[in-house]
């Protein structure tokens, strides 16, 4: 179809094709170019031949020579000139990273804009001198900061880390050295809890009991507890290192807790090991096999009862690690929160799922990843919800998550959810905090919410923003309504989502052109491998790149007709190159056995 | 002489309420329905008593003997008498009269629409070769009303006989010049007028008052002048039957047909249906719609056309493109089922604008936007066929990729050009641009 002078400026160089007949003597306008965004299916099927076309920038305004018919690819011989074009100032847009490097900060004066027309997108930024009223033009180099101001610190959380090698059972719950004995007797406890769940069984998986069945996930926890009074996103932390609570659990007729995609199975054949929701190789799982009334798995009170009876376990836990003496830390970490006043200011958004049944998420317990104080975001009407990134980093986020478990965060995941860490480190940034919204189930509901962000992203002002989703499908109504919201407003954003081949985006908008796939399952498909194509560090360095270069004002390239997965190894390579720190891709299910399950998905 | 039902609405606007009733005797120009709101008088169009008044339409039974004298209508200003005449906009539009050319154009432009554009049609072609000089007092009349200090004669080129005509009758008017159009459709469209007389391309929702122009058909401007000079309301249309009729396909003019004759009554006095046909299109080949022959014509009436049989595709896959410049989606689904096939796509050509009405506007008429998108649609949808009723341009794009993604191309005008041996809307092979040297 004919397209517009705008249209022609993004695609200036791409191939120039008549999209109808055109009669010699005419001097060729965007109204006479077919669009190229429909080329590659031209090509495929035969249609066109672009051997020898010239691009768009070449011969708009030229003159055609010759009466040609539509789909004529425009070559030298049917035009009177090629156009010249005035600078060469392309760059190939997959370097996206090689433009990364220093973002400079907005003078503080004011900024002098000259931009220079010609089709092309130089644009200058000069500081000017306030006061004076007369701008001079002052010579820096590009990216040079005009005035470094000293962040600020505003927070800071330690964690303080407890080695466990050795899980036992016990008259009581305690920790010696490192061996965390737990109280016999404390399922029937936890079953007389809640009234929804019908039975729990406590397992101690070992590395050398990898190969177990197990219910599906519903979750893997970070045992922790707060120091003192200290609340979640400061202070000290306690943590247990080489251990970590695993919820599983079916019905009472044996229906898994969500049954369309779950992780049931042999352990070693669906867990993506080392994501950042996922257990570590060599961990030691204290598994809960919950099983609730049956019908209620898929209803909201069902899953949360799971959750809450595992949780009394984990609060013993925790009372019991309150207690040990400090000279058994084995590693101290400290996390800062510094606002860097002069640097681009950026948010957060994280949608989480807050559908109902198990698509829910507790907000800020008291306890890391605890369940006492939280509230669910579902009963909070899924509204945007301010957090610090070291509450994100803390346990701030229970997940009740199961359904697509590829790509679903575990509660795990916050607690080391890579692309706040990145930001939370990034000097050249300043990450002003993370904003939850829920992913209500009704479409109405959704831009209800959704508008709330654009309202809090507006106030904010910031320079940039991420939006990152789990899963696919529902969820990316929302996730296109972020997009929209925050874009509308003038903010760059950057998403980062599963979608991959399976995942492919069912709605879009103008606004969602800089994306990040999560995906690492080779056929591009949730594949039911616990946490595999969550946000891991190569995504986050990929969309801090690509923020980047979107509020320097830099164009993303547009992605390619079908996912191809050289894309983001290319990017990775660039950015790799730009910072001169090799980056090593995470695995995917190809590295674990083979499950049954799985071998029937890929033949 | 049958029964003549006139209809109540015969122009844009409001029905007009009816001033009879049954029993009443009228005469030729007798006002026997006035407007409600925006709209134009209605006349008798024959000496008769008024048989029944209904809903939509006032039906005469006509006297056995039918005088030439009619009921004038009172003297006043030009506008006044072009108003009481009930003149509205005859090359099918049916804008009222009085109300388009009672703008004051500010020394701006008369276009005269004698582009005559759907293939068929001759009576407005016809006019100028026989009455050239009532055509050209009522451009003139129209130039006084509404302030225009030129006027220009939109014709095609291939009107040689009309050209030389119009050519000699205006040799010492120098304000009125005659541009020369391409035989390509749609060159009548209003807004292709103002463009290529004037070279300003209007918005779909713009009037040619935006660019100081009024566009009007030939035949109008020939009943301006009867109002004028001979205060004759208007009740009579020229139009053209054509199509499978005894005695051949060549194109019968009818001029002053009574309006309210029925359709079976011109085709009869055009020869008679020759055999079996396919179906009977009041209006052009693009434009025009099924009929039945009971229909009257009316004011608005150009063409009475009689196609030769469907061809029967046996409940093939159709995709349907659908433009501002031929028929609606209803028209070309309509055509699809005579064709028996099944729809099984739509796709609406990226030029056609939706007006407030629901009508569709095109763009750029006469100027291609592209259409291997919508081949494209087609082909995902797998339909076998696709009928278009797009313009010249628009066809010869389609052609360039439908078949080759084996899709079988029909236009909606092939029933009517294989009747009257016209060439099928397929490739363009002439130029869009015309030498204007005669």
């Amino acid at each position: 179809m004919s397209i517009t002078a705008e249209t022609a400026k993004e695609h200036a160089k791409d191939p120039a094709v008549l999209c109808c007949r055109a009669e010699e003597g005419i001097i060729i306008g965007p109204e006479n170019l077919e669009d190229p965004a429909i080329f590659d299916d031209l090509v495929d099927s035969g249609l066109l031949n672009l051997d020898g076309v010239l691009t768009i920038e070449e011969i708009l305004g030229a003159k055609l020579t010759k009466t040609c018919d539509s789909l004529t690819p425009i070559t030298r011989d049917v035009i009177d000139a090629i156009q010249t074009v005035a600078e060469e100032m392309n760059e190939a847009p997959a370097e996206v990273a090689a433009k990364v490097a220093p973002v400079a900060a907005k003078a503080n004066g004011g900024v002098l804009k000259i931009h220079i027309g010609e089709g092309k997108d130089i644009q200058i930024e000069l500081p000017m001198n306030v006061g004076t009223g007369t701008a001079k033009a002052v010579e820096i180099p590009a990216g040079a900061e005009v005035k470094e101001q000293e962040p600020k610190l505003i927070r800071s959380l330690t964690r303080k880390h407890f080695k466990i090698t050795e899980v036992k059972r016990g008259p009581e719950t305690k920790i010696e050295g490192t061996t965390l004995y737990i109280r016999e007797g404390i399922e029937e406890e936890a079953v007389a809890s809640q009234e929804l769940v019908n039975s729990l069984k406590i397992d101690v998986i070992t590395p050398a009991e990898y190969h177990t069945y197990s219910e599906t996930i519903m979750d893997v926890q970070p045992i922790a507890t707060k120091d003192g009074d200290d609340e979640i996103g400061s202070g000290a932390t306690r943590v247990l290192d080489g251990v970590v609570m695993m919820v599983t659990g079916t019905d009472a007729n044996g229906v898994q807790i969500g049954e369309f995609g779950s992780s049931e199975g042999y352990l070693d054949e669906n867990i993506m090991w080392g994501r950042p929701g996922a257990p570590e190789e060599g961990e030691i799982f204290i598994k809960t096999e919950v099983v609730i009334k049956e019908g209620t798995n898929m209803e909201r009170p069902g899953p949360l009862a799971a959750h809450t009876a595992t949780d009394m376990i984990t609060q013993e836990i925790r009372t019991a690690l309150k207690k040990l003496d400090e000279s058994l830390v084995v590693e101290t970490e400290e996390f800062n929160q510094y606002r860097r006043p002069g640097k681009k200011k950026v948010v957060i958004v994280k949608e989480i799922m807050g559908q109902g049944a198990m698509h829910d998420n507790l907000i800020l317990p008291v306890e890391p990843v605890g369940v006492l104080g939280a509230k669910p975001n579902v009963d909070l009407g899924n509204v945007p919800v301010m957090v610090s990134p070291l509450e994100v980093l803390d346990g701030c986020i229970h997940a009740l998550t199961c359904i697509g478990p590829a790509s679903k965060e575990m509660s795990r995941h916050y607690w080391r959810e890579p692309l706040v860490l990145e930001a939370l480190h990034d000097e050249e940034i300043d990450l002003c905090g993370v904003i939850f919204v829920g992913s209500p189930q009704i479409n109405a509901e959704k831009f209800y919410v959704s508008k709330r962000v654009g309202m809090m992203v507006e106030a904010l002002d910031v320079d940039g923003a991420f939006i990152t989703t789990e899963g696919f499908g529902n969820n990316h109504i929302d996730f296109a309504s972020h997009h929209e919201q925050i874009g509308m407003r003038g903010v760059p954003v950057v998403g980062l989502s599963f979608c991959a081949v399976q995942g492919a985006l069912v709605v879009g908008n103008k606004y969602m052109t800089n994306m990040i796939d999560n995906n690492k399952s080779e056929a591009g498909i949730e594949n039911e491998v616990l946490a595999c194509n969550t946000l891991c560090h190569e995504d986050a360095i990929r969309a801090l790149a690509m923020l980047k270069t979107a509020m320097a004002g830099e164009e993303v390239k547009k992605p390619e007709k079908k996912w191809n997965p050289n894309v983001k190894a290319t990017n990775v390579e660039l950015i790799s190159n730009v910072t001169g720190k090799p980056i090593e891709l995470v695995k995917n299910e190809q590295s674990l056995p083979m499950s049954e399950k799985r071998r029937k998905k890929y033949n | 002489m049958k029964n003549v039902q006139i209809l109540l609405r015969q122009h844009v606007g409001a029905p007009c309420q009816a001033i009879v009733k049954s029993g009443d005797k009228v005469k030729k120009g007798t006002l026997i329905a006035t407007p409600t709101g925006l709209g134009a008088n209605i006349f008798s169009s024959v000496y008769g008593e008024v048989e029944d008044v209904l809903e939509d339409r006032i039906v005469i039974k006509p006297d056995e003997v039918q005088s030439e004298e009619f009921e004038k209508i009172e003297e006043g200003s030009k506008l006044e008498m072009i108003k009481a005449a009930g003149i509205v906009g005859m090359g099918g539009a049916g804008f009222p009269t009085g109300v388009k050319i009672g703008t004051d154009l500010q020394g701006g432009y008369i276009l005269i629409n004698a582009a005559e554009c759907e293939p068929g049609l001759r009576h407005n072609i016809q006019q100028i070769e026989e009455e050239c000089d009532k055509v050209v007092r009522g451009v003139k009349y129209t130039m006084e009303i509404s302030n225009a200090a030129k006027a220009i004669f939109a014709i095609k080129k291939k009107n040689e006989k009309a050209v030389k005509i119009l050519k000699e009758t205006l040799k010492d008017e120098e304000a009125i010049s005659i541009h020369l159009l391409p035989d390509i459709y749609p060159m009548g469209e209003e807004r292709a007028v103002v463009r290529e007389c004037l070279g300003i391309e209007l918005k779909p929702e713009e009037l040619p008052s935006v660019a100081k122009s009024i566009v009007i058909n030939v035949e109008t401007l020939a009943r301006i002048t009867e109002a004028i000079e001979e205060r004759k309301p208007c009740f009579s249309k020229n139009l053209t039957v054509i199509g499978k009729l005894n005695g051949g396909n060549t194109p019968h003019v009818f001029k002053d047909v009574p309006v309210g004759t029925s359709v079976e009554e011109l085709i009869e006095r055009a020869g008679g249906i020759d055999g079996e046909y396919g179906e009977i299109i009041m209006g052009g080949p693009f434009t025009g719609k099924a009929t039945t022959l009971e229909a009257p014509i009316t004011k608005t009436t150009g063409g009475i056309i009689v196609t030769i049989e469907f061809p029967d595709l046996h409940g093939a896959t159709m995709g349907v493109l659908v433009c501002a410049c031929g028929g609606d989606e209803a028209r070309m689904r309509d055509l699809a089922e005579k064709m028996n096939t099944k729809v099984v796509s739509i796709a609406r050509c990226k030029q056609a604008q939706e007006m407030k009405s629901g009508a569709l506007k095109c763009e750029r008429p006469g100027n291609c936007p592209g259409q291997v998108k919508n081949s494209m649609q087609f082909k995902k949808d797998k339909c076998e066929y696709i009928i278009i009723g797009n313009c010249s341009d628009c066809s010869n794009t389609v052609m360039g990729s439908a078949p080759k993604m084996n899709l079988k191309v029909l236009h909606q005008t092939d029933h009517v050009m294989r009747t009257i041996g016209h060439p099928l809307y397929r490739y363009l092979t002439v130029s869009k641009q015309v030498e204007q040297d005669i």
